[in-house]
């Protein structure tokens, strides 16, 4: 057997989830779906002790580890929280098999995104990620998901459509579209410059980032909080990672200095945003939209900025993901996502808001938590390139982010002093709970990121 | 060929039924085919491929996805051939001038950026197509009309690789057709639990999904 299959093995165990899942047997669907979790995440965990691997197809370095691991975290914890959740759906639009299998190959074109070695079939697995989640997020079947559903499809597809134009443009010009091969050697020439940043703005849409973040704050508000979550936690950073690999293979000023702009403007106009926001979950979309702004800034300067942007993507995805989880249980508990609509959490469900307020504070990079060590590892750099006043400028936002969010989560949490019976804590709550711990670990592991992201930290 | 794309998706705009529009794309989709094979026996360094190509085009795109997405429209209403855009943000006049203000944009935008590069001198139609094809998203309510513009930019994509560029690897064209196909079985799905619970309840969703 092919040594190199280890490669493929997280691709494999979630793609194989999702073939069995489909099979008609009671509760197989659910045990297949735990084992395929699973199996994908011991998988990532041998790979990051395996060497770097490139071939015609395959492109697996570090980077690309590191967003498998995220990957296959979050995936596990989305699974293990689907299995209570879907029990409170009152009218699904589908049997929970097909919830399962759709989510399966949406893990598996996830793992197929961050290994491809081509331009042309990371937009095929970007897109396959569209195909794949489309439904999941009408899984609630009521009018306003099932619109929010179609809005992902049309805005997301449309934007993808501009990134399929530029791997043209990026073929036309060079002759291939492998990135070890466009690493090394590269047209400098108009149309190749097009494509890249056509790249940009076409991945941005299926990122989040402004301005074609239009449909995120729909999604995120009206999918199921599962859904929610692995949006936030991975397929975000997913498409964040296809514009680090433009941006690798191109480092020229113009490209840097555009996703700069981009990911700073994303930084503006969420952390705005965060503050005119009733709904909690829109509010939790618009900070996922500002971590993905600060991470476009790391992978936009490069070096430990782009490290940063990596510790940002492995903590924020597990702090988000445990975040949308608690809304899952707020929702469920008090039925309405309107902030005025939720008091005394704390007295009411004091596991949950215990959990919710840490995570709050975790996505909003404070410390201990390991965003706060990425952010910071991103202004170092920001500041050694353009200086303080810009650095000062994306710091103002993100502080007006961090007031927005913890303000109005500890409003949710702690006000409210009628009597209210305590909800019995439900098992599922240990799902974000267990996430909002390990957001911590990155901390202890940044030797080990630097070790693995050498070299892109050596100039 | 192109002159007759950019009329074709031109008609689109003017087009108030649905199935008129599924039926201009098919059409549209057969013409790119043609285009392809025309462009194999161009080039024949290029091998077989573009004819596999030009196959896939036609099945998928002329043949397969207009049937779903009529089969779609037969299932949800019961005189499909009547469907029609009820609430244009555009009148078909206004849709029709910005058509042809669009062209124009998309030549000086092409005239201006690539064409020193490119030296080809109808390389600007793809560009027109696609801004087209963004009008018909933008100034329809109707879902099946803008992914129907979607499938017109996807078209415009296929015109802009082939004529402009020598095409995209095989496996990156086969993964994007069949990306598509998955795209738009999935669409026809949520479109149709759309216009049932529109037709339900009527549009209530605005509030929620605003800011």
């Amino acid at each position: 057997m092919n040594a190199h299959i280890v490669y493929l093995l997280p691709l494999i165990c979630s793609f194989s989830g999702a073939v069995l899942s489909a099979i008609p047997v009671l509760y197989l669907e659910r045990i297949v779906s735990v084992l395929a979790s699973h199996l994908a995440f011991f998988a990532v965990i041998y790979l990051l002790f395996q060497p770097e691997y490139i071939s015609d197809y395959f492109y697996i370095d570090g980077l690309s580890k590191l967003l498998m691991l995220a990957i296959a975290m979050v995936y596990i914890s989305t699974v293990l929280y689907s299995l209570a959740y879907l029990k409170h759906i009152k009218n699904p639009l589908f049997q929970s098999r097909l919830y399962y299998f759709l989510l399966n190959v949406f893990a598996s074109t996830m793992f197929f995104s961050v290994s491809m070695d081509n331009v042309g079939l990371i937009w095929v697995g970007v897109e396959a990620t569209t195909v794949s989640s489309a439904l999941l997020v009408a899984t609630e079947n009521d009018q306003v998901t099932v619109e929010a559903a179609w809005r992902y499809v049309i805005i997301v597809s449309t934007g993808l459509v501009i990134s399929l134009i530029a791997t043209t443009f990026i073929y036309g010009s060079s002759g291939t579209l492998s990135f070890h091969a466009l690493m090394l050697n590269h047209p400098d020439n108009r149309v190749f410059l097009i494509g890249i940043l056509l790249g940009l703005i076409g991945f941005g849409t299926k990122a989040g980032i402004f301005p074609m973040h239009t449909w995120l704050p729909d999604v995120h508000g009206k999918a199921p909080a599962p859904v929610s979550a692995i949006f936030s936690g991975v397929l975000l950073p997913v498409a964040l990672y296809a514009m680090a690999r433009l941006v690798q293979i191109y480092p020229v000023a113009v490209i840097r200095t555009f996703a700069l702009i981009l990911g700073i403007l994303t930084v503006i106009v969420a952390a705005l945003m965060m503050t005119v926001q009733n709904n909690y979950k829109r509010m939790f979309a618009y900070s996922s939209m500002e971590n993905m702004g600060m991470i476009l800034v790391g992978f936009s300067l490069g070096g430990y900025g782009l490290l940063g942007a990596v510790i940002i993507i492995l903590s924020h995805g597990l702090a988000k993901s445990a975040v949308f989880f608690l809304t899952g249980d707020v929702l469920a508990a008090y039925h309405t996502t309107e902030m005025d609509g939720v008091t005394g959490l704390m007295r009411r469900m004091p596991r949950t808001a215990s959990a919710l307020f840490l995570a709050a504070m975790a996505v909003t990079g404070a410390p201990p938590f390991a965003t706060f060590a990425g952010e910071l590892f991103i202004f170092s750099a920001l500041i050694a390139k353009y200086g303080w006043v810009l650095a000062l400028v994306v710091m103002l936002f993100l502080s007006i982010a961090f007031i927005a969010v913890n303000f109005r989560t500890g409003k949710m949490i702690f006000t409210g002093h009628e009597e209210m019976s305590k909800h019995a804590g439900r098992i599922e709550t240990w799902v974000p709970v267990i996430n909002l711990l390990l957001s911590l670990l990155p901390l202890l592991f940044i030797p080990y990121f630097e070790q693995l992201l050498h070299k892109f930290l050596v100039p | 060929m192109g002159f007759l794309l950019i009329v074709l998706t031109l008609l689109m705009q003017w087009e108030i039924y649905v199935a008129g529009v599924i039926f201009l794309f098919a059409v549209s989709s057969f013409i790119v085919a043609a285009f392809l094979i025309l462009l194999g026996i161009s080039r024949p360094q290029e091998g077989y491929l573009l004819f596999i190509l030009a196959g896939l085009t036609l099945v998928i795109r002329g043949v397969i996805i207009p049937v779903i997405m009529n089969k779609a429209l037969n299932r949800l209403y019961e005189k499909p051939w009547r469907v029609r855009e009820d609430k244009p943000m555009l009148g078909v006049g206004g849709s029709i001038l910005l058509s042809l203000i669009l062209i124009i944009v998309g030549y000086f935008i092409y005239q201006n950026s690539l064409y020193e590069v490119l030296k080809i001198r109808s390389g600007s139609v793809p560009f027109a197509l696609f801004l087209q094809a963004s009008l018909l998203i933008i100034s329809r309510r109707h879902a099946y009309i803008q992914m129907m513009g979607f499938l017109v930019m996807e078209n415009a994509v296929v015109m802009l690789s082939g004529w402009v560029f020598s095409g995209l690897p095989f496996i990156v064209e086969a993964g994007a057709i069949l990306d598509l196909l998955g795209l738009v079985v999935v669409s026809s799905l949520i479109i149709r639990v759309r216009e049932n619970a529109i037709s339900q309840e009527g549009d209530i969703y605005e509030s929620e999904l605003r800011g």
